[in-house]
């Protein structure tokens, strides 16, 4: 009994710390750019969902934070000549850990570092021995966000700018003409890279809106991811221009073998 | 100093901007018209092409000698005939411009010599039509016991069940005539699987390089490639083969015959391999035309190119004459039977 009491009163001392939750569809353009298959610049569509979850850090709630991104695209690009194309997809999870502060005028500010990884590839639909291009790395970076609760007359409305650059990492690139044959012949050697801003640069920036409507917002805004990379005389550009439409929750979870949670140490929100 | 949210953006903003400009790699683009087009093909094929030492070909006086026959007034026929006839000097049969109305094609490989084969030859006298056929194999016994393969093309997939069905059926044959004549090669992987079938240990294949730089001579270390026997349990065949080729034999069929080539219970016979040892890639102008070139040489087990092709073995080569043709005789064939008849290899 004595122990349930002091986890009880432990509990009570902690503050409660939502789960923000969004669901994110974008659809937009595509320009892509691999010299692996081809040296001419593709544009197309670009479509991706993602996830996004954040909360507030255990250790200390009230300035770190931690964020989740998971998230699928594809993109499909014809050439100039609109007799090719390009198709692209991509996997992509990243996990990160910022300090808040939050600042006169209902301003937040956070920034930390991000641990992402990517598998994806693009494809030809008319080249023959080299048809495809593997497009795999990770990354250790810095993100940052910057957001502004307003009300546009009695609607709540969250505005953030979410951004990420990495700054080290490992990609994957086979030699100039090197084909994926030889690779399976046995040729392994020089195809792990190590990636910086100089020879891989990747730049994603999410500008959203989200309009509280009672429980749950209506997320609108606009993405850009900027890939490039550049090694072994092969140049690989992957950007996208989208719009975004999304579903944000926030929700506490609970179990079924615990007491519900209440907190006279507050709520910390992650933004 | 007091952090507003003005300096903070401005900051961030930099810290940003500034690593992502060292990253940024611009790709020279040519523009759609004849001259843009004909540059970069020129520019594709110099970066590229892996054969400009090994074939002697000076292709920076190749590009003064076309660039002058080509102006912005020239229809995309005439810029079509211009290009081929500039990708002929490369002599390559792996190296092809595409368009929609036409495909280049340097033929002289085999329109040089003669064709040495007909199919309808061997299907109705040898065989009287009853043969058997599964993907891309034509097979059966000829009355001297002696078992024959025609395979069409390294694109039909070899399926192991397949091969251990054909095979099988041939088990009971003195020995095999396997057929790559008018074989214009499709994939190596399919080179790696039927060879198998022959050897009862791990044989090296060959070795593969790549460029690994826009220089013409920017390329890697040559790296030796290894075959294994078929897994346990497949049906292989240890008795004597002639493998018969022409000078259409070319691309992986080629690569096939050079590696056959080294068996000791092999013995090929017919004319010179029409070649083809560079695996190609492939690249675009901004016409849309599409061009395929060798860009990655692949050497026999003795370290050589065979991009002009692999030769009979020693006293093994033979034509297939025309008017024996026309009263049902494949001489080619015919000197095949007579030398698995007198139990010769090459390699003993």
């Amino acid at each position: 009994m004595a122990a349930l009491s002091w986890a009880a009163s432990l509990r009570a001392e902690e503050p409660l710390r939502p789960v923000s939750s969004a669901f994110m569809l974008e659809g937009g353009s595509s320009h892509l750019l691999d010299t692996y298959l081809s040296p001419l610049k593709y544009t197309g569509w670009h479509t991706a969902f993602s996830y996004q979850r954040a909360q507030a850090m255990k250790f200390a709630p009230a300035t770190w934070r931690q964020q989740l991104d998971l998230g699928v695209e594809i993109n499909n690009a014809g050439n100039p000549a609109r007799n090719a194309s390009l198709l692209y997809g991509n996997l992509s999870a990243a996990w990160s850990m910022s300090r808040l502060w939050r600042l006169p005028h209902r301003l937040t500010v956070t920034a930390g570092g991000r641990v992402e990884g990517n598998l994806g590839g693009i494809y030809s639909n008319r080249n023959g021995n080299n048809p495809a291009s593997l497009k795999t790395d990770l990354s250790l970076g810095l993100t940052a966000s910057l957001g502004w609760d307003v009300r546009l007359w009695r609607l709540p409305v969250a505005l953030r700018w979410q951004t990420s650059l990495p700054l080290a990492g490992v990609f994957f690139s086979p030699a100039y003409d090197e084909l994926y044959y030889e690779i399976y012949l046995g040729n392994d050697h020089g195809l792990a890279h190590f990636g910086w801003p100089g020879n891989m640069s990747r730049w994603d920036n999410l500008v959203t809106a989200d309009l509280g409507l009672g429980n749950t917002s209506l997320r609108v805004g606009f993405r850009s991811r900027i890939y490039s990379t550049g090694v072994n005389h092969i140049t690989t550009r992957t950007f996208s221009y989208s719009f975004v439409l999304g579903v944000v929750t926030d929700w506490l979870s609970v179990s079924r073998h615990r007491p519900l949670p209440a907190s006279e140490a507050g709520v910390e929100w992650a933004y | 100093m007091t952090i507003t949210p003005t300096r903070t953006l401005r900051a961030l903003l930099l810290a940003l901007v500034a690593p992502l400009l060292a990253g940024c790699h611009d790709v020279e683009q040519f523009p759609d018209d004849p001259e843009g087009n004909f540059e970069q093909l020129w520019k594709i094929l110099d970066e590229h092409y892996c054969f400009f030492a090994y074939k002697d070909v000076d292709w920076d006086e190749v590009h003064g000698r076309y660039r002058q026959q080509v102006n912005p007034a020239m229809t995309g026929e005439e810029l079509f005939d211009v290009c081929a006839r500039m990708l002929d000097e490369l002599r390559d049969g792996h190296t092809n411009l595409s368009a929609p109305f036409n495909t280049s094609y340097y033929r002289k490989w085999w329109s040089d010599y003669p064709q040495n084969y007909q199919a309808r030859v061997i299907e109705e006298y040898y065989f009287n039509f009853n043969y058997r056929q599964t993907g891309g194999f034509t097979y059966g016994i000829l009355p001297e016991n002696i078992g024959y393969i025609h395979y069409s093309s390294f694109s039909y997939g070899v399926g192991e069940g397949n091969l251990d069905a054909i095979l099988a059926y041939l088990a009971t044959a003195d020995g095999l005539v396997f057929d790559v004549r008018d074989n214009g090669g499709g994939s190596m992987t399919n080179v790696e699987t039927l060879v198998a079938r022959f050897t009862p240990e791990r044989i090296l294949a060959g070795s593969i390089c790549h460029k690994n730089g826009p220089g013409h001579d920017d390329f890697s270390e040559p790296l030796p490639y290894y075959y294994n026997p078929a897994e346990a349990g497949r049906v292989m065949w240890g008795k004597p083969v002639v493998v018969l080729c022409n000078r259409s034999t070319f691309s992986a069929a080629n690569n096939f015959v050079s590696v056959m080539k080294t068996l000791p219970n092999v013995t090929v016979a017919g004319a010179t391999t029409g070649g083809g040892c560079g695996m190609p890639f492939s690249a675009e102008l901004p016409n849309g035309w599409g061009v395929r070139f060798s860009a990655s040489p692949v050497r026999d087990p003795a370290g050589r190119l065979t991009e002009f092709g692999v030769d009979p073995t020693e006293g093994c080569e033979v034509d297939m004459d025309p008017y024996a043709a026309i009263e049902g005789r494949d001489t080619m064939l015919d000197f095949a039977v007579n030398r698995l008849l007198q139990g010769g290899t090459a390699n003993p």
